[in-house]
């Protein structure tokens, strides 16, 4: 294993129950690296995630992460948003759960950033799917996160709205962030990544390069 | 963590009363129970100390179970709450930061009972009013302790409602019993060093459970 790397797994297994998900999945993530997790539905994409931020307790293995809570991020199926609140709100409870101490003209740029600064002060339960996930967006450039774990976040984005999304992770990767990244459309999404965690099987199918990963199918 | 348990509560008040809603449900089931209460007296009799007092914390009892449940609700649409167990803020900060949203809404809610009680139940104030405040805010405390740490374990499931009521009501006793024998002697016009027994009873109810909530806290409120 390599030492510098932000994230590593050794030997994770898990259950629900007495069902076993997977087995024996080790992998390691290095610093300004995208590593996509591919596998079919029911492998355990989510729940690996999971157990990689620190969610949910891997049965058997080991996670190791060398960076501080505050500096990590999630962007998943759901938003993180609180509907009843205003974009703005919203971002500023964020701003102070991770300690950030941003003014409100930084958080204005954040919302910028994401095209919703015209919508600031709007309740964001008004808000169309791919707003809400923009907002989800801003929050994790909040952060700022030196790791970043995704999970199918472009479900449900217009094109313009998954072009920001992947700009935006360009420029996380840019700035040296490690993201953990489950994507449904692997066609797409295999160019931007470095490396594969394959599930399947009830185990780990395939981790190493993205060029060296040919999906089922394909 | 003080901090990021003020931020917790100020969004969760925020979110209350976003609507303009705020603990509406409670206050009025409050105030019906009062009601109904009053119509079990006769015209011209009076309730007792201690059957007024009992009615008050009854209403208190039940708004506390609409309050919690309200408040967690908050943390499943959009499945914020695995966003904050991701987030760097200490999880016991999140139950203290709900103990002191329900505490607000709680004493929110009184604000209304008790006028409703001295019209429509008799209840005597006394002539000890700051008593009467130590009272209600130590026993609140005792209430929300308690009521944030269940909230968190119905969180997620969909028996939520009858879980809380299920638990809640009997590890109440303890401290609505010592709400109602302190309010009794104060309507009485014992002296507070008269009461020290009761206060301590409640005093401790409400370190145990706050010992045990940020023990437990931690272990009932998780991701998954």
């Amino acid at each position: 294993m390599s030492s510098g790397s932000i994230l590593t797994l050794r030997a994770v297994s898990h259950f629900f129950g007495s069902r076993l998900i997977f087995k024996g999945v080790s992998c390691e993530l290095e610093p300004g690296s995208i590593m996509l997790v591919a596998g079919p539905n029911g492998a355990g994409k989510t729940t690996l995630l999971k157990i990689m931020a620190g969610l949910t307790p891997p049965r058997a293995g080991t996670v190791e992460r060398k960076v501080p809570d505050r500096a990590m991020a999630f962007m998943g199926h759901q938003t993180f948003v609180y509907p009843a609140l205003s974009a703005l709100g919203n971002l500023e409870f964020w701003n102070s759960v991770y300690g950030r101490g941003l003014d409100d003209a930084a958080l204005f740029g954040l919302l910028d950033r994401v095209g919703l600064k015209g919508f600031a002060l709007e309740s964001a339960g008004t808000f169309s799917r791919g707003m809400a996930q923009r907002l989800s967006l801003a929050r994790v450039l909040l952060v700022e996160p030196e790791l970043l774990f995704l999970d199918e976040p472009s479900t449900g984005l217009d094109t313009a709205s998954q072009a920001l999304l992947h700009g935006e992770l360009e420029a996380a990767r840019r700035r040296g962030a490690g993201i953990v990244w489950i994507s449904h459309d692997l066609e797409r999404d295999l160019g931007r990544a470095d490396m594969v965690l394959g599930l399947g099987g009830r185990g780990m199918s395939y981790f190493g390069p993205a060029q060296g990963f040919f999906p089922e199918g394909a | 963590m003080i901090s990021s348990s003020l931020a917790i509560a100020r969004k969760d008040l925020r979110l209350a009363f976003a609507g303009g809603q705020g603990p509406v449900q409670a206050v009025l089931l409050g105030l019906l129970l009062v009601f109904i209460f009053s119509l079990s007296a006769a015209p011209g009799e009076r309730f007792s100390a201690q059957q007024a007092m009992a009615i008050f914390w009854l209403c208190s009892s039940f708004g506390v179970v609409l309050i919690f449940s309200l408040l967690f609700r908050f943390e499943e649409e959009n499945d914020t709450a695995t966003a904050l167990l991701l987030s760097p803020l200490p999880v016991q900060s999140l139950w203290l930061g709900k103990t002191l949203a329900g505490l607000m809404l709680l004493l929110l809610c009184q604000v209304f009972f008790f006028p409703a009680a001295l019209v429509f139940l008799g209840l005597d104030p006394g002539s000890n009013p700051a008593g009467l405040v130590l009272m209600v805010l130590a026993v609140d405390v005792g209430l929300c302790v308690l009521g944030g740490l269940i909230g968190a374990m119905g969180h997620g499931q969909g028996a939520k409602d009858a879980l809380l009521t299920i638990i809640v009501f009997p590890l109440q006793i303890p401290i609505l019993l010592g709400g109602i024998r302190i309010g009794v002697g104060l309507m009485q016009g014992t002296p507070l060093g008269g009461l020290a027994d009761w206060f301590g009873l409640v005093m401790a109810f409400d370190a145990v459970f706050a010992g045990a909530a940020l023990f437990l806290f931690p272990h009932v409120f998780r991701g998954e």
